[in-house]
């Protein structure tokens, strides 16, 4: 649903025609639409950077010249009517709503802005900020408000406010505000806390009390807009009114707003449309008369182009302002045979017809016109050029006829007859400055003629000097002769290339000297000096005296099929083309456009059909009539390109303080505009992304996404230009960072090197020690196992084992087998845990119990064994093989065990994991001889298992052994 | 108690002229005024059942006052000591008061729920300020009751900070409001 509510803006008409003194040649006009209904645009402001808002009752829209874009609440499903829009001077955009609220603009996004004292419940009208920096805002019907150290304060009947509904705020240069109320014009002017209200009303010579507009109109005075009687002027420094004349009698009804421009008044009306007000004359002249629709004009905006928009109730419409204006002297079959303009001294417009002249004396409303005809001349004989000279007699060429001088004030002529050469002559051009007049037509004429005192008079003789038959030029067409500041004579020919007379001397320019067409048709000079022609085929050029630089469509002009060259009164060279003019800047060569976008075409194509008037206007004869345009002093004329939205994964964000971003926020769009409303279509872009790439990337998309950007530091640059030519185009940018990612850091890089090479040097170490361990265990292994085999096999124990043996079997033969059944057991046992490190001490004691047997079988109740251990650390401990039998047999080999010497071995846990074997002392005499390798083999093999000693104590009872408990690994 | 309020002018004015149309016109019969000041290091909070005012329908205009030693609270005697004599000066400005008119179109004798704001001056320190203060206001049955929050810059009405106490005491209190109202 939300989709099928788009809202879209196009071109609803492009060309008006209307008979008046002078008009808008043409206008365009946008729609905001939702379910096809136009909606209403209630207020318009021009941004700092140049772009238009529109505060409408769907919202806020920005409009870029082609299409409105929405500015969307923060709260998406907000909707509000918007009756107010202003720019404070920190670009900070504040909204205000017909429900009272307020909202500022914040990251492309509208919040409602919520102070302490709450917000009106009426209308917002208007907003200013004064010379504190305080913002104000009016009401419809609570009077006005402001904000000053933190609180908001309210004007209304209570401090002498005139009437609570106030239409429009403005400030005075002294710091007053001024407020449009229905009940005159209220001064309001705030000093610490104490509010005064003066009310300038109809005792004040207010002719109306119900005051709709006020804007400044320059020395401390302001326009007032009224509701019925039109508009005044009020001086703030006499506290007087002024009057017009116009304003006496009032015919056009209510005044909705007003708009000052440098030379003229724009008035909107409710009945009567737009209003011109000229400030030369004092003339209002009425536009968009034949257009019923929009006779109801609501609001005023010049953009930085000079171009005037102003909004009916269903439209927002745009005029070409004062740099356009149309007089619609002549109708089409009149235009047929219009060959050359003038405009004269006293701003009359002479156009050559077939067979004579016609003088349009504009007067105010009224427009007069005057045929000459010059019986010498015939409907077929074309008139080729008009000029006027500095005593103000009008000089006509014609094809065939030669030359005739025209007093315009008697309407007496004659045809020079005083030049032989010029005698039925077919004259192709007639230019002059000064005193000089300068004649060029076929069979090679060319002719100045110099002017004196005597000359004021048509009858008088001319002096003169025919340049036939110039070298390099012979008797070829010569299309026009021009004398620049200089004094230098410029002859442009038809195929010959350009002669010049320079300090006498002849000086030829041609194709063999670099130029590339040599059909010349019009010369003109910028302020510079330079000179500027136009060739057929070529494009134009400019020569500095030394070199030609040649302008075509490569560096932006529209056409290659040029009329004529003039120069505006800017400096600017202005190239006439059939469908419109070419205007380009010669310090930054930039072109900018007039054309049917601004409503213009059909220009007459005579190279004589375009003309300059007395203030520096450029006239030019169209099929609407007289087209002058007046180019806009300051305008812009290129597009400002504007970055209006930064996009981090598609959220905006604040372009203006965010430049530092994650390595992880690397997806960016760029949303940009060249703003030039004049021709928004025109307008090309090119983009690059320094950091990324550096070179420009043509494009005609306005929104530029990098998804995935690596660290770094980049800058997005975007110009853009009217034509492929980018040369001095406006630039816009934005630079940014993506910092690595922390483990891209050389600090974290640094960090890892050094924690791995740490790392692998300890598990070297580690490993290193290791293989030592190993290699003495294995060591320690092979002695303990050749040591426990030599005591096994040590012939000793076999002789006492046998002993044993030969009596049991003796005393009782059934237990010898048992006791044989042990002794293998004890051996298989041995071969068994040799090859192993540990074995669990289950099996260590189990082993040790069948060696008690066998040791008993000899030692009887003398030898005595108690094993005091846990089933769960018989199951849980380890034990290197044999180490309890070992120390058994130690135990039993260092001492005596007889009747009286009795043996108690005890083998039991202490807490701390220990393992404890200890035995009486009861040491033998005779000490048997011993390797003493055992003991320290124990120990030796515990080092390499266990971080624990063994422990080994002897006091005067007992020998201990403590063994650490091992545990699986 | 009701001496000082005839005291001031404004109030006595508005009891008198109104007199003969005592229907409309309502008065505090149970007020209660809360502050905070929360600053960094400390959070001190009194209040006062002291409010006393009226609000006049026909003219939405009002006024109300509170007598500054009726505020209790704090955190210690000694800072209701200082909060009397050094910052308030309660004996020089025993009142605290806000008088003015509703900004908006209402009537106050039908019954509902009004978000209204009132424009007037609030004195506090023997200093006037002109504010516009917002409240929640709920007629019903003829009766009136109102909430208020707003804040007082110290600055505003002259009350020194020593430099000590910066910490301790917020430039800015936050003042709650709540009245019931009946007609005379």
């Amino acid at each position: 649903m939300l989709l099928l509510k788009k809202i879209t803006a196009f071109l609803l008409v492009s060309v008006l025609l209307q008979k008046s003194v002078a008009q808008l040649p043409g206008y365009r006009s946008f729609a905001l639409l939702e379910n096809n209904q136009p909606f209403k645009i209630n207020t318009l402001l021009k941004t700092a950077d140049g772009f238009i808002y529109a505060g409408t009752t769907n919202g806020l829209y920005t409009f870029d010249g082609k299409q409105f874009n929405k500015i969307n609440f923060l709260k998406r499903e907000a909707r509000d009517t918007v009756t107010a829009v202003f720019q404070d001077n920190t670009k900070q955009l504040w909204i205000g709503f017909k429900s009272g609220k307020i909202a500022k603009k914040i990251n492309d996004r509208l919040q409602y802005f919520l102070p302490e004292e709450g917000t009106p419940k009426v209308a917002i009208t208007a907003f200013l900020q004064d010379k504190q920096n305080n913002i104000w805002f009016s009401t419809n019907g609570e009077g006005i408000y402001y904000f000053s150290n933190k609180h908001m304060y309210l004007i209304n009947e209570a401090e002498g406010l005139s009437d609570t509904y106030v239409h429009a705020l403005t400030l005075a240069p002294n710091g007053d505000v001024l407020a449009a109320t229905d009940q005159g014009i209220n001064i309001c002017k705030i000093s610490g806390s104490k509010k005064t209200i003066t009310v300038i009303g109809p005792h004040n010579g207010l002719p109306d009390y119900y005051v709709t507009a006020i804007i400044p109109a320059g020395n401390n005075s302001f326009w007032i807009g009224l509701q019925e009687k039109g508009y005044c002027l009020y001086d703030h420094t006499t506290k007087q009114i002024s009057i017009p004349a116009v304003a006496n009698a009032w015919p056009y009804g209510q005044v909705n707003a007003l708009l000052a421009t440098p030379t003229n008044l724009w008035i909107a009306t409710s009945e009567n449309s737009l209003l011109k007000l000229s400030a030369a004359n004092q003339n209002v002249t009425p536009l968009f008369i034949a257009s019923p629709d929009k006779n109801n004009i609501e609001n005023l905006l010049a953009d930085n182009e000079g171009n005037i928009w102003m909004t009916t109730p269903t439209e927002l419409i745009c005029t070409s302002g004062e740099k356009l204006n149309l007089l619609p002297l002549y109708d089409k079959a009149t235009y047929e045979t219009v060959h050359t303009i003038l405009s004269d001294y006293e701003n009359n417009i002479w156009v050559g017809t077939d067979g004579g002249l016609i003088k349009y004396t504009i007067s105010g409303n009224k427009t007069v016109s005057r045929n000459y005809r010059l019986k010498e001349l015939t409907a077929k004989t074309d008139i080729t050029g008009l000029y006027q000279d500095l005593y103000h007699n009008i000089w006509i060429s014609s094809m065939g006829e030669g030359v005739f001088v025209l007093d315009p004030v008697t309407g007496r002529y004659r045809n020079l007859s005083e030049n032989p050469l010029l005698k039925k002559a077919s004259i192709l051009s007639i230019t002059g400055s000064g005193h000089t007049i300068c004649a060029g037509g076929l069979e090679g004429v060319a002719t100045i003629f110099e002017l004196a005192d005597v000359n004021r008079t048509i009858d008088a003789k001319y002096k003169f000097i025919n340049y036939n038959n110039i070298p390099n030029i012979g008797n070829n067409y010569i299309h026009t002769v021009y004398k620049d500041k200089a004094g230098s004579i410029w002859f442009g020919t038809d195929g010959k290339g350009i002669t010049v007379l320079q300090n006498g001397h002849f000086l030829h320019y041609d194709r063999h000297t670099g130029l590339k067409d040599d059909h010349v048709y019009s010369f003109t000079e910028d302020k510079k000096g330079r000179i500027w022609f136009n060739t057929k085929d070529a494009g134009i050029y400019s020569f500095d005296g030394r070199l030609f630089k040649n302008y075509n469509t490569a560096n932006g002009i529209s056409d290659l099929q040029i009329t004529s060259l003039k120069t505006d009164k800017l400096g600017n060279i202005i190239i006439v083309n059939e469908k419109g003019i070419d205007i380009l800047d010669p310090e930054h060569e930039t072109i900018s456009y007039i054309n049917n976008t601004q409503g213009i075409g059909e220009i007459n194509t005579g190279t004589e059909s375009v003309t300059t008037d007395s203030s520096g206007n450029i006239l030019l004869s169209t099929i609407h009539g007289i087209l002058v345009f007046s180019p806009v002093y300051a305008a812009v004329t290129q597009p400002k390109t504007i970055i209006t939205s930064v996009q981090l994964f598609l959220q905006p964000i604040n372009k203006d303080n965010d430049h530092h971003f994650q390595y992880d926020q690397n997806g960016f769009t760029f949303k940009f505009t060249g703003l030039y409303y004049t021709n928004p279509s025109e307008v090309h872009y090119q983009y690059k992304l320094d950091g990324l790439d550096s070179t420009w990337t043509d494009t005609k998309d306005q929104s530029i996404p990098f998804p995935n950007l690596s660290p770094g530091n980049y800058t997005f640059h975007v110009r853009s230009s009217l034509n492929e030519n980018f040369i001095n185009a406006n630039e816009a940018t934005y630079s940014f960072t993506i910092s690595s990612a922390f483990w891209k850091r050389w600090w974290f890089i640094l960090l890892c090197i050094i924690t791995g090479a740490t790392t692998l040097f300890i598990y070297m170490k580690w490993r290193e020690n290791n293989i030592t361990k190993m290699q003495q265990l294995q060591q320690e292994k092979i002695q303990f196992q050749f040591e426990v085999l030599r005591n096994q096999v040590n012939p000793h124990f076999l002789f006492n084992s046998f002993n044993t043996l030969i009596s049991t079997i003796e005393e009782n033969p059934k237990n010898a087998i048992g006791y044989v059944e042990q002794l293998s057991e004890f051996f298989r046992n041995i071969v068994n845990y040799r090859d192993k490190d540990i074995i669990c001490l289950e099996e260590e004691i189990g082993l040790l119990n069948t060696y008690f047997y066998l040791q008993q079988k000899r030692y009887g109740d003398h030898l005595k064994l108690t094993i005091q251990i846990s089933e769960d650390a018989k199951k849980q401990w380890f034990i290197p093989p044999l180490t309890l039998q070992l120390l058994l047999e130690n135990a039993i080999k260092h001492n005596a065990v007889s009747k009286e010497t009795k043996l108690d071995i005890q083998v039991f846990t202490q807490p701390g994991n220990r393992l404890l074997i200890r035995n009486n002392l009861n040491p033998k005499l005779t000490q048997q001889a011993g390797t003493g390798m055992g003991l320290q083999n124990i120990i030796n093999r515990y080092n390499i298992l266990s971080k624990e000693p063994v422990g080994i104590h002897k006091d005067n009872d007992y020998f201990t052994v403590i063994l650490p408990a091992l545990k699986q690994q | 108690m009701l001496k000082k309020i005839l005291l001031i002018p404004f109030i006595y004015l508005l009891v008198s002229f109104t007199g003969g149309t005592a229907n409309a016109d309502f008065k505090v019969s149970n007020g209660n005024i809360f502050f905070k000041s929360d600053a960094i290091l400390e959070l001190i909070k009194a209040q006062s059942s002291g409010l006393k005012g009226i609000i006049v329908v026909e003219k939405k205009q009002f006024a109300f006052i509170v007598s500054i030693k009726s505020f209790k609270g704090f955190n210690s005697p000694l800072q209701l000591e200082h909060f009397n004599e050094n910052y308030m000066e309660s004996n020089k400005y025993p009142t605290a008061s806000f008088e003015g008119k509703i900004i908006e179109d209402l009537d106050l004798t039908k019954d509902g729920v009004y978000m209204v704001r009132s424009k007037g001056n609030l004195t506090i320190h023997g200093v006037a300020q002109e504010r516009i203060i917002k409240s929640e206001i709920i007629v019903k049955n003829t009766a009136i009751s109102f909430t208020s929050n707003f804040t007082v810059l110290l600055s505003d009405h002259n009350i020194p900070i020593p430099k000590v106490v910066h910490q301790k005491l917020a430039s800015e209190i936050k003042v709650d409001i709540t009245a019931d109202l009946v007609t005379q």
